[in-house]
């Protein structure tokens, strides 16, 4: 495409298509787009097919070929929302945390499964943590491997019995059944 | 300095704290101007799309090529502004799927400079992450109307299983009334599918016990004794009402939101009326909350006006009592309301007259007139017209109102009875003289032959007006007249209302046919707002004339008994000459600057100040509502003016204000000139302190944050303005406010002009103004500017209407102050671009301003003629009566009105600041151009040479009123005497 002057290269809004120097194809909505630095952000279909989220690629231009528009854009890109930085922050922060104490766990040698329990425990419940290679949920409940129902263990109360059913569930979740779908209402 | 500056930043603020006023003026430039540099971004950040798409990643987890192939994973964690990326946690990810990362994989952050960066990909984000939580309303059905779009609609397929459940279809669905599944169907379903069988019992024998019947005595005793009981039950009025509650099919909104059009109680009357002002006799505490409710717009402008209305009262009872009361009135409506509730409000105005308890024989009068409200479309357009005065007015209103219930009691009883029924003058003016409606009805009759076509209407408007006052009147004299305010609408609705409504009808009708024919009418109709605008403006015109016609006769009468008569009665010539056209304001000013002359100085001011301020307000209204208000302000001036030359000079403004008018149709501006016109209400005082600070500083201040330094220093300036509407009603104090406002505002017409142009800009941009000629625009916010308050006041009138009536107060001050002019010339100058800007900015910027600003006021007559255009003539009169009320404020200066004024000038400037944003393009040049020839004027000025450098320099700004603002501020300081002295040499000159 003619490079009709800075910024106006890509147009936001519309669906372009390019192929890196790496081979990848790319495909998507341009977001933005900065002149001086070729950076080209692209808002892609998402990867996991999940509604609401979508892709978001980088992509510097420096190392592309064959930028295609296949359509302009039919609309005027929506206003700018205003962002909770402190939200994106904490979200950094989390995930940070995360990724390292999984690679802890991997370090330490935790088996899949006992990493999987760990995400399923760590979605309701965000204080656990590893402890070589025992699960410790709210400094309360240790669960060590193989990470069964039995393997829970700390004081009686409802945290402990809390824990034992997420990790009952997580185990059922192996040969979960399909549950029957047409339920009607009974009852009057 | 600091103390105007911290104004001027408050102003830009809108309020803010005046601790940071140099930088808060800074910004506020800055922001007018549109080229903010708080902070200068780089590279990417200066992308705003780019910084929002990354920022909104920020925290996940994403894959980054680099140009060599490898490919590192981690959590995105910030970006540089050349783009360069951080991931924290990032490892290089393996292409061998083996498990996760090992913790000595892992890298702390690792930063990617862009160049070695070729794709950074994102899985699954949430875009809307950042942004989420945000529970406001946009926040929120932003975000559901988006997921709504991005889903794709898809046919319902009832599937087997739901046909085999439902016995039917779709179809039988459609038609299917039960609600949802019968408990049998349930039932049924489920033990079929899940062999699930109820224990459903449907005596509820769990939770009750069954009753068992038998024919025993009893039993049947019992029975009976229970039907006697469900019978009385449901026969009690509890027992209906509540299951009237149960079964009202009327909806939520019918019972408890609907506007109830039928039934017109006191308060709903009240209401409209308080939107139309006219006739609503408002209390003293009312009216303040009416002020308290536009100050919010105008949030000074109601201290003001209660700080006004106490010193007006003696001479403004006159003037109030007529128009005043009901200006006010619709003041305290119009400003909630918009141009056609305002008029609306006029025919509800009757109930208003109610509220009337304050001004008794004021508000019969002005209840009577507003009660006449029946002519619909007369009613409305004279509502307008009143509403726009009564924006200019309320404040001035409030002081009248004051003025009123004191000047009652007082020898200003007949001015006052004149003055109260400027507006509704007939009855005013028939019980002093005579008891008949024939003064009305003469006014009427000569104004109209007098004034153009619309005045005539405007006047026939009054008439029929007054002839409801008048009729009321004669039922019940001055003292009656609360009982007919009130009684008007209430008490003989049917007589009096019919007469009333015939009188309106017929004035109305030859209202509307005139009106269009007038050139102001035809500017203000150009613009639907203006219009509407127009139609208010006819009817403070109308009042205006009939206050000017009440006043000519009160004032000839009783001003000439204190001052010279000729002076009034020279006011009352120019006024119907106003009306009729630029020429005639021209003409107005002319011989109203005679008067002055031959009138009292600034001393003579003090003193007839009253009138001189009723004048002004009389001039004020004039301007806004071109006729009547014009015409009072000119009769009213002309009886004080005949003192004191500046009042003089400002009836002569009065009457170019009638071009104003047109600007005032632009009324928007005066809501914000409210703020400023409260400041009126001390008027008087705040007319000395304008007139200091009008000289010198406020011209700064109109430039700069010239609504802050104007309130405080202007405040009279604010006063005036009201002064000069309320002058209509009481013409003795009020014009003496007005005028000594006025001539200060004229020495700070330059700067306030600039300051007022832009805050007129805004509003009228905002509102109607944009609507009408950028030159009217201009016009107006040059007049408000000159006149500082008096602008305000002037804007005020446009707003409700009144338009006129400020502009025939800038016009006065023209005249008066043609020095003035020079810097103010200047802005009428872009204004009018024709001749104003010629005379006044050569002028101005020369020390042969002086002189040029004398030659800019015969331009500025010319101007008029030749713009004959309303517009035009409407910026030359505001110029001419910014001059004007540049000189006297110099004499006025010595109120203290900064405070109170600035109080009120935040609102103000805020306005003004929005302004200059929007009305900068054309307006800055004149505003500059304006504050140029102020900085001239007051370079010719001893003192001021280095202020005017200031407003020189702020004028230049594109933001002009801002940075004026900010040299506004220092200037104020030395202002006041540079005002005195500009103001001085400029009055002279212009007398000369």
């Amino acid at each position: 495409m003619a490079a009709p002057g800075p910024g106006e290269y890509f147009s936001v809004g519309s669906h372009v298509s390019c192929l890196t120097c790496l081979g990848q194809q790319l495909q998507g909505e341009v977001v933005a787009f900065d002149y001086q630095s070729k950076m080209l952000t692209l808002k892609c279909a998402p990867s996991s097919g999940k509604a609401n989220v979508s892709d978001v690629v980088l992509i510097n231009l420096a190392y592309v070929s064959e930028v295609d528009i296949i359509n302009d854009r039919t609309e005027t890109p929506p206003p700018l929302a205003s962002l909770n930085v402190s939200k994106l922050a904490n979200r950094a922060r989390s995930e940070k945390e995360d990724k390292l104490s999984q690679a802890y766990a991997i370090s330490a040698g935790v088996s899949v499964e006992g990493q999987q329990l760990f995400q399923t425990i760590h979605k309701t419940i965000k204080d656990c943590k590893w402890q070589e290679k025992n699960i410790m949920v709210m400094d309360d409940v240790v669960i060590s491997p193989p990470y069964q129902v039995e393997n829970c263990k700390g004081k009686e109360g409802s945290a402990l019995s809390h824990v034992r059913k997420i990790v009952s569930m997580s185990s059922h979740h192996s040969f979960t059944i399909e549950g029957n779908t047409g339920m009607a209402v009974p009852e009057s | 300095m600091s103390m105007k500056q911290a104004g001027g930043n408050r102003k830009p603020g809108g309020g803010a704290a005046a601790g940071a006023g140099r930088q808060n003026l800074g910004r506020g430039r800055h922001s007018t101007k549109g080229t903010s540099a708080a902070v200068v971004f780089n590279g990417v950040y200066a992308n705003m799309r780019m910084v929002h798409v990354l920022t909104s990643v920020v925290g996940s987890k994403c894959e980054l090529k680099v140009k060599n192939g490898l490919v590192y994973d981690g959590v995105f964690k910030t970006y540089g502004p050349e783009c360069d990326l951080v991931l924290d946690a990032a490892h290089r990810k393996i292409p061998k799927p083996s498990e996760g990362p090992r913790q000595e994989d892992i890298v702390e952050s690792i930063i990617f400079k862009a160049s070695d960066v070729v794709v950074v990909h994102f899985r699954d984000v949430d875009l809307n992450f950042a942004s989420k939580n945000n529970f406001t309303d946009t926040a929120v059905s932003g975000r559901i109307n988006g997921e709504h779009k991005e889903k794709d609609l898809e046919p319902w397929d009832g599937g087997e299983q739901q046909q085999h459940v439902v016995s039917g279809s779709l179809e039988s669905l459609d038609t299917d009334v039960s609600n949802g599944w019968d408990p049998n169907d349930m039932f049924k379903y489920n033990e079929e599918q899940y062999g699930i069988m109820s224990t459903y019992d449907s005596s509820l024998s769990s939770y009750t016990v069954a009753l068992e019947r038998d024919n025993s005595e009893e039993f049947l005793k019992r029975e009976a004794r229970a039907a006697q009981l469900a019978q009385e039950i449901e026969a009690s009025a509890t027992y209906k009402a509540r299951v009237a509650l149960e079964n009202d099919e009327r909806t939520e909104e019918e019972k408890y939101s609907a506007v109830v059009r039928g039934e017109k109680g006191e308060r709903g009357e009240r209401e409209p009326h308080t939107l139309n002002r006219e006739n609503k006799y408002i209390p003293p505490g009312q009216r303040n909350r009416e002020g308290m409710s536009w100050g919010v717009g105008r949030q000074n402008s109601p201290k003001l006006v209660q700080s006004s209305s106490g010193p007006p009262r003696p001479g403004l009872h006159d003037y109030s009592p007529s128009s005043g009361a009901d200006q006010r009135v619709v003041n305290g409506g119009p400003p909630r309301m918009s141009p056609k509730t305002q008029r609306t409000p006029r025919t509800h105005r009757v109930p208003p007259g109610g509220r009337v308890p304050p001004g008794v024989d004021f508000m019969p009068h002005n209840a009577p007139g507003e009660v006449p409200v029946p002519p619909p479309t007369r009613s409305t357009s004279s509502g307008g017209t009143w509403s726009s005065v009564v924006s200019g007015a309320h404040r001035p209103r409030s002081p009248r109102q004051n003025s009123m219930g004191g000047a009652s009691p007082g020898p200003s009883s007949l001015p006052l009875a004149q003055t109260g029924t400027t507006p509704v003058e007939p009855a005013t003016t028939q019980s002093a003289p005579s008891p008949t409606a024939a003064s009305p009805a003469r006014d009427m009759a000569a104004t109209p032959s007098e004034a153009k076509e619309s005045r005539v209407q405007e006047t026939r408007q009054n008439s029929p007006t007054a002839n409801k006052e008048n009729m009321k009147p004669l039922e019940s004299p001055p003292s009656i007249s609360r009982p007919l305010s009130k009684g008007p609408p209430s008490m003989a609705p049917d007589h009096r209302k019919q007469i009333d409504n015939l009188k309106k009808f017929s004035v109305d009708f030859r209202l509307q046919s005139s009106s269009n024919p007038d050139p102001q009418f035809e500017q203000m109709t150009k613009p639907p707002p203006d219009a509407t605008g127009e139609k208010p403006k006819e009817l403070p015109l109308d009042k205006g004339l009939e206050g000017s016609e009440e006043g000519n006769v009160a004032h000839t009468g009783s001003s000439k008994a204190g001052s010279p008569g000729a002076p009034s009665s020279s006011t009352l010539c120019p006024a119907p000459e106003q009306k009729r056209g630029p020429d005639v304001t021209s003409q107005g000013v002319q011989t109203s600057a005679p008067t002055f002359s031959g009138g009292a100085k600034p001393e003579d001011k003090e003193e007839k100040e009253p009138v001189k301020d009723q004048i002004i307000k009389s001039t004020l209204n004039p301007n806004a509502h071109e006729f009547k208000p014009r015409v009072f302000n000119t009769q009213h001036k002309p009886a004080t003016t005949p003192t004191p030359p500046r009042p003089q000079g400002q009836p002569s403004p009065s009457i170019v204000v009638q071009q104003p008018q047109q600007v005032y149709s632009q009324t928007v501006c005066f809501p914000q000139m409210y703020p400023l016109t409260p400041v009126s209400p001390g008027v008087q005082k705040s007319i000395i302190w304008k007139s200091p600070a009008m000289y010198h500083v406020q011209m700064p201040h109109m430039t700069v944050s010239q609504s802050k330094p104007y309130r405080p220093g202007k405040v009279a300036n604010m006063p005036q303005q009201r002064s000069d509407q309320h002058h209509p009603q009481g013409t003795p104090t009020m014009m003496h406010p007005a005028q000594a406002a006025g001539p200060p505002i004229v020495a700070q017409s330059p700067t306030y002009s600039a300051q007022y142009f832009t805050c007129s800009p805004q509003q009228f941009t905002s509102q109607q103004l944009m609507q009408q000629m950028p030159h009217y625009q201009s016009q107006a916010q040059h007049v408000f500017s000159p006149v500082m308050q008096s602008q305000a006041r002037m804007m005020a009138p446009p707003n409700h209407g009144q338009p006129g009536q400020l502009v025939s107060s800038t016009t006065q001050y023209g005249e008066q102050t043609h020095t003035m002019y020079v810097s103010q010339g200047p802005m009428p100058q872009q204004y009018q671009h024709p001749q104003p800007s010629a005379t006044p900015t050569g002028q101005a910027q020369q020390g042969g301003q002086h002189g040029g600003n004398h030659p800019a006021p015969s331009p500025v007559q010319q101007h008029q003629a030749a713009a004959a255009q309303a517009l035009h003539m409407g910026n030359q009169p505001q110029q001419q009566m910014y001059q004007a009320l540049a000189p006297t404020p110099p004499s006025m200066t010595p109120g203290t009105n900064p405070q109170s004024p600035q109080g009120s000038f935040p609102s103000a400037q805020q306005a003004v600041y929005l302004h200059p944003q929007q009305m900068q393009h054309g307006y800055n040049p004149s505003h500059m151009a304006h504050m140029q020839q102020a900085h001239m004027q007051s370079g010719m000025v001893p003192s001021h040479p280095g202020h005017p450098q200031m407003m020189l320099m702020a004028t230049q700004q594109p933001g002009g009123p801002q940075l004026p603002q900010n040299a506004l501020n220092p200037i104020p300081v030395s202002s006041t005497t540079h005002f005195s002295y500009l103001a001085h040499p400029q009055v002279q000159q212009h007398h000369q």
